[in-house]
């Protein structure tokens, strides 16, 4: 792959640094606007594969509220949020959940769950 | 009924839950934490996203993980919980007025009380845009009720106004959900919420951000049907010509947070013009003696990890005053707000404890700046100072017995 040039905003520390990077898609080539050499590990991953929490919530029965909160329980990839919000979209829970139970085994074969953030009684 | 209490706590957010806890683990006996809601935890429930807890527990905790966490260590105690309990009055002699379906009319007489309140959105008619009144119109915290706990979508085009940080994370939110999320609009040339929200919420998710920009008129009759929207110059004033029509259904409102203080005022707590909080001291006693104050109905915080931080002093302190040992001679400084300093939280130094200072700046500096605390003479390094991160400091009581007069606050250049 030819060198390209991208923009990042490095978020391992809340000084937000402004990063200029050239890569050629897996290797930087240099890069400018870092303060610390923290920068370099979070530029590379982000070029190969940006990983995120997915949070969101999904519909659950005989409870007071309609929804539960979930999320995975480690970084995902980021391009496959819309999937796995297609998929929990047809997703209906029974009350009573707990906190931390799973809610989806190995989601999309990313090898995360999907797993609940709070308790919901019945109710 | 009439009852009495040790510390009486209102409001079960995060201030309100470590405040309960750290009352309890230093001695106070009779524990009352009074909540409206029907669910403890406070806003953290619809808090859906990670980020919380980072400090305090070294933790990546959603709202609700974070609030359970709390509500866990609340359960190992014997403090009492009223739940859809709604005070209505507050006296400067610590008796409060609630009511509740399950207990009826009460009226609590408390050696010491802690607000815990939290905070409110800022609305349209706080900052008053022109145009017509249809539906579609929320502000960011209720928008994020609506999806998160009620499990509906307000709307399906959406125009963002402002910039902090619910406005952003609703953003994505929304957009995760299905919506189309047409722009973030900022009407100052900075972003109002966390860098770190921006690359997340925005940048992830190629949701485009106008600073300088604000929505100068609303159109539709039922129902949004669109916004105008305007450039605006360095007095913040539009600019003629650079009006432009955009189609939405929704407009939500991230436009500030107020301390929720209805209540501190029925008690004649003095407020601070700069917060909109109770004017209080480093132990969070406000100006009435035995009530003290923690979380965002003192100041508006940015990270939850500091808001319990206040309740953990409160807690503290509210309990020891319910136990009678208060070693406050009634004598303090004030801590005065010096160059580019738009707030400070304490704004009274009672030579009781460890001053732990929150400052906001007042404009933003991107290069290093000194925070100067005169005349003690303490100059503190930091590499940049924003209006929307808080800085703190701490600056040990052994180092505070010279201060005879005030003490001053100033961010400058290095």
């Amino acid at each position: 792959m030819a060198a390209e040039k991208k923009h990042f905003v490095c978020v391992v520390c809340p000084i937000g640094c402004e990063i200029d990077v050239v890569h050629d898609g897996s290797k930087i080539i240099s890069m400018a606007g870092n303060k610390c050499e923290k920068s370099e590990e979070f530029v590379i991953r982000e070029l190969i594969e940006p990983m995120r929490i997915l949070t969101t919530t999904v519909r659950i029965q005989g409870s007071r509220w309609p929804v539960i909160p979930v999320r995975t329980d480690k970084p995902i990839p980021k391009q496959l949020f819309p999937r796995i919000m297609r998929q929990l979209r047809g997703i209906n829970l029974q009350a009573p959940v707990n906190m931390l139970d799973v809610v989806v085994k190995d989601v999309v074969g990313t090898g995360a769950n999907i797993i609940a953030t709070r308790t919901m009684p019945r109710g | 009924m009439i009852m009495e209490a040790d510390v009486a706590i209102i409001g079960s957010g995060p201030a309100g839950l470590t405040a309960a806890i750290h009352a309890h683990r230093s001695g106070a006996r009779k524990v009352l934490l009074l909540e409206r809601e029907e669910e403890l935890g406070g806003i953290l429930k619809q808090c859906i996203h990670n980020g919380f807890g980072l400090e305090q527990f070294k933790q990546d905790y959603t709202g609700p993980e974070y609030a359970e966490r709390l509500i866990k260590e609340l359960e190992e105690t014997d403090v009492q919980c009223f739940l859809n309990t709604l005070v209505t009055d507050l006296s400067s002699d610590r008796v409060i007025t609630a009511l509740s379906p399950e207990h009826g009319a009460l009226e609590i007489k408390a050696k010491s009380i802690i607000l815990a309140m939290g905070c409110r959105e800022r609305t349209r008619s706080s900052i008053g845009i022109p145009g017509t009144r249809p539906a579609g119109i929320f502000t960011a915290g209720v928008a994020q009720r609506f999806v998160n706990i009620d499990g509906y979508l307000p709307g399906k085009e959406i125009v963002i106004l402002g910039s902090g940080d619910i406005g952003l994370i609703m953003a994505r939110r929304l957009k995760l959900e299905g919506a189309s999320v047409i722009g973030v609009y900022e009407i100052m040339n900075y972003p109002g919420g966390l860098k770190r929200n921006i690359v997340q919420c925005l940048n992830d998710f190629n949701i485009p951000l106008y600073l300088s920009h604000t929505v100068t008129e609303i159109r539709g009759k039922e129902r949004v049907e669109g916004v105008i929207i305007s450039k605006v110059d360095s007095d913040l004033n539009p600019v003629e010509g650079s009006e432009q029509s955009i189609k939405c259904d929704t407009l939500l409102l991230s436009v500030g947070l107020m301390p929720e203080n209805e209540l501190s005022k029925k008690a004649g707590i003095e407020l601070s013009a700069s917060t909109g909080g109770p004017v209080t001291t480093e132990i969070l006693e406000t100006s009435v003696p035995g009530i003290f104050t923690c979380g965002n109905v003192s100041t508006v915080f940015d990270l939850v990890d500091y808001v319990a931080q206040t309740g953990t002093v409160a807690g503290t302190y509210a309990s020891r005053y319910a136990s009678g040992h208060v070693s406050g001679s009634g004598q303090f400084v004030d801590i005065l707000t010096g160059e580019n300093v738009r707030l400070l939280f304490p704004q009274r130094y009672s030579f009781q404890d460890d001053l732990v200072l929150f400052i906001r700046a007042a404009d933003p500096v991107e290069k290093p700046v000194t925070i100067e605390v005169a005349p003690l003479g303490s100059r503190i390094n930091r590499p940049y100072a924003r209006p929307n991160e808080m800085l703190r400091l701490k600056i040990p009581k052994g180092k505070l017995a010279e201060a005879k007069q005030s003490i001053k606050v100033s961010i400058r250049e290095k």
